[in-house]
């Protein structure tokens, strides 16, 4: 008993050697780990038990690069990686860590790597620069034709001018730049919606192996529907893979993610913020107990369910000082905007514009309405503007320019417009329409998860919000939501306590 | 007016309604929509000829009534029982049909305020969905105009001929594409695109080879002629059928 004790309490640790995973580490990821962020501490939930690292073809340099999984799926920043993590990473190694790799980890392959501000996109937005064919590849098996034709009308990293991998190269790509997204809680991300896609109104995609429905929500254009198959092309692409991954190595990779949970744990001052089970929407232990796919934009049990305790400081734990009873009563405000303030939703491609009305009186949990991660459960690629002119993130709050590339896409007369910018469209990252062709999918980013959001800022798909106040900035502003400054303080709480 | 519209497969209750309608005057227009806020549910107007007409209220994906969008015009095709009867302060169209026009119209961005005494009736229940009786031969689908869109209405009625089709295990699956003229109320004739019998063919033949129907059993036919244009009933010509032969 004793003996138990002591290990549960030794995997139970707060190891500043894991702050930073290198590949070919020879440590071990204990069963539950937290990290220290701005706003508390993330926990780590390994459910199947510690992970040697050694060996482990997660955190293995299995390419041909240096870099491994984990390089920008760090468990610190709840598994992608954040701004202040990149920067750091930059000054200890003066550029030669992995992550800074050329092929993605720069702005463009053919700049001078040793200099920062051939990274600058990571380093100031923690953008990777995802190259995709155009001409789009069959997408799931069905060829693609374009709906669109594109032109660069800006190109500051050069890379969609380049004669080699250029748009008009010799091998036609585009290059966006987009951040890593969470690899954890995957039982959410990945499960799938009935057999028709309300998005599209056409049949689900299934799994080409099992048959089987897949969900759409990995990735930010669902280019890949697996894991599997997400890991083959990050074996090739990210880390320059030039033979294969084993069908032992991609077990090991998927069983790896799909044990893994993750949650904000701990507040500010450093008290845990679960008691006795409740709020029972928090920590990574609820996300492992959770149930699946659960529709929960309703007043029967909420996408976090209830913070019931935390809305009378009279029903929270007598040891909690009174800044910190405000914090959760805070947090608990935030909660209820999030579920219950209406606003006018409008514009929104996938949302608006498949039969719900534009514009739509509800709240962000419409959209954000799968419980336990607020992605939506069905195929969540929307255009929420961010990428597409004129509602794309400038960065108000710190005056970022823009530096990334700009497109003009021009839809064909015989293809249906974008539902709310018509046949011409000026976007810096054309979303899921580089993989469908759709001209209406122009702009659309799959959603993400809300958890761990403390631990890996910048947020958004182009990492335009420098933080959790920009994004409720960009919200109040697109949407006209009209928060007060206390509002949109109690939502920057509450985002942060998932 | 007289509306002796029939059809032989009735299953959401918005067409249901439309299809029994016997009287009414009917109306037939393009305008942009309105919303007007309420203390309920937003409810969505339109304005012609300087009428406001109550078109219907926001709602959910599984209503029987899809709100129009504004940056669209909207199709309007229905039936006026009661010029005095009006909700949210527009007469009352019942039963309707909307269409949103696909192409951007930046004109049409009106949003109103709630007022009171303005707002929309109680909302109408959900359709209720019946399986399909397993020796159906014919399943119909309606179409919003130049829309190829399968909404959750639809794509059950789709689910249910496959689900039939394989109890059935017909020899032969015929899938026949339309397209539809619609006559306003000002004498305007709107046609919609050739390619929109391609699209929805196209689509719903996916849907059966997506869900394991042989490609050899399945006839597609796609009738370019657009039909309809005469006023009432134009609605019923912007669809696809599916037949089952033994």
């Amino acid at each position: 008993m004793l003996v138990s004790s002591l290990a549960f309490l030794l995997s139970i640790s707060e190891k500043k050697d894991l702050s930073w995973i290198e590949p070919s580490s020879d440590q071990v990821l204990p069963e539950l780990i937290t990290y220290p962020n701005s706003y508390g501490k993330l926990e780590i939930l390994n459910a199947d038990g510690p992970v040697q690292l050694k060996n482990h073809p997660f955190f293995e340099p299995i390419g041909s690069n240096g870099r491994a999984c984990v390089s920008c799926h760090q468990p610190s920043n709840a598994m992608s990686v954040s701004v202040e993590n990149l920067q750091k990473r930059w000054e200890e190694t003066h550029g030669k860590d992995p992550v800074f790799a050329a092929v993605d980890g720069s702005n463009n392959p053919k700049l001078p790597q040793e200099l920062k501000s051939s990274h600058s996109l990571l380093l100031n937005r923690g953008l990777f620069r995802i190259g995709l064919s155009w001409p789009p590849k069959p997408d799931n098996g069905v060829p693609v034709k374009p709906e669109f034709t594109i032109e660069v009308v800006s190109d500051p990293t050069g890379a969609n001018s380049d004669p080699d991998f250029g748009l008009k190269g010799k091998e036609p790509s585009i290059s966006v730049y987009r951040r890593p997204r969470v690899v954890g809680n995957m039982k959410y991300v990945m499960s799938p919606d009935p057999r028709f896609n309300i998005k599209t109104g056409t049949l689900a995609v299934t799994d080409p192996e099992t048959g089987l429905v897949v969900g759409m929500n990995m990735m930010a254009d669902s280019r890949h529907y697996t894991q599997k198959a997400q890991a083959i092309d990050a074996y090739h692409g990210h880390l320059q893979g030039h033979t294969f991954l084993t069908p032992s190595e991609q077990k090991q990779i998927v069983d790896f993610e799909n044990q893994l949970y993750l949650a904000q744990s701990h507040d500010p001052w450093g008290s845990p913020l679960v008691e006795n089970g409740k709020p029972e929407g928090l920590g990574a232990k609820a996300m492992k107990e959770g149930k699946v796919h659960v529709l929960a934009n309703n007043n029967r049990d909420p996408i976090f369910h209830w913070f019931k305790t935390w809305e009378n400081p009279e029903t929270m734990s007598k040891d909690l000082t009174k800044e910190q009873k405000e914090f959760r009563q805070s947090v608990a405000r935030g909660n209820d905007i999030f579920m219950f303030r209406p606003f006018w939703i409008n514009d929104v491609t996938h949302i608006n514009s498949i039969g719900l009305a534009n514009p739509l009186r509800r709240t962000c949990s419409t959209c954000h309405n799968g419980q336990m991660t607020a992605q939506d459960i069905a195929p969540g690629w929307v255009d929420l503007g961010t990428t597409n002119y004129p509602n794309w993130t400038e960065n108000r709050i710190f005056n970022q320019k823009t530096d990334l590339p700009v497109f003009k896409c021009t839809c064909s007369p015989s293809a249906d417009p974008h539902p709310y910018l018509g046949r011409v469209v000026y976007t810096t990252d054309p979303g899921r329409a580089l993989i469908s062709g759709k001209c209406k999918d122009i702009g659309s980013i799959v959603m993400q998860q809300f958890r761990g959001l403390a631990a890996r800022a910048p947020y958004f798909a182009n990492g335009s919000a420098k933080n959790l106040m920009e994004v409720v900035d960009y919200y109040d502003r697109r949407f006209n939501m009209k928060l007060a400054d206390q509002e949109k303080k109690d939502l920057v709480n509450f985002l942060s306590s998932l | 007016m007289r509306n002796g519209i029939l059809i032989f497969c009735c299953w959401i209750s918005t067409f249901c309604a439309f299809a029994q309608t016997t009287t009414g005057k009917y109306v037939a227009f393009l305008a942009c929509p309105i919303v007007r806020d309420s203390k309920a549910m937003p409810c969505w107007l339109a304005e012609k000829d300087g009428t406001t007409y109550y078109l219907g209220q926001q709602g959910s994906s599984a209503s029987a009534f899809y709100p129009p969008q504004l940056k669209h015009q909207v199709l309007v095709e229905g039936f006026i029982q009661d010029p005095q009867k009006t909700s949210c302060g527009g007469i009352v169209i019942d039963p309707i049909v909307i269409s949103v026009m696909p192409e951007l119209d930046v004109a049409c961005t009106t949003l109103l305020p709630a007022e009171d005494g303005l707002e929309p009736p109680a909302p109408v229940p959900f359709p209720k969905y019946e399986p399909f009786s397993d020796d159906t031969k014919e399943f119909q689908i309606l179409y919003d105009f130049d829309s190829d869109y399968l909404t959750l209405h639809k794509t059950r009625i789709a689910g249910e001929a496959v689900r039939v089709a394989k109890i059935q295990q017909p020899a032969r699956i015929e899938i026949h594409a339309y397209r539809g003229k619609s006559k306003l109320s000002d004498g305007t004739i709107l046609e919609e695109k050739l390619a929109m019998v391609h699209r929805r063919a196209e689509k719903m033949f996916d849907v059966f080879v997506g869900l394991d129907i042989s490609k050899e059993k399945i006839k597609v036919i796609e009738h370019e002629k657009a039909l309809g244009g005469k006023g009432e009933g134009d609605y019923l010509n912007r669809k696809l059928v599916i037949k089952l032969y033994k």
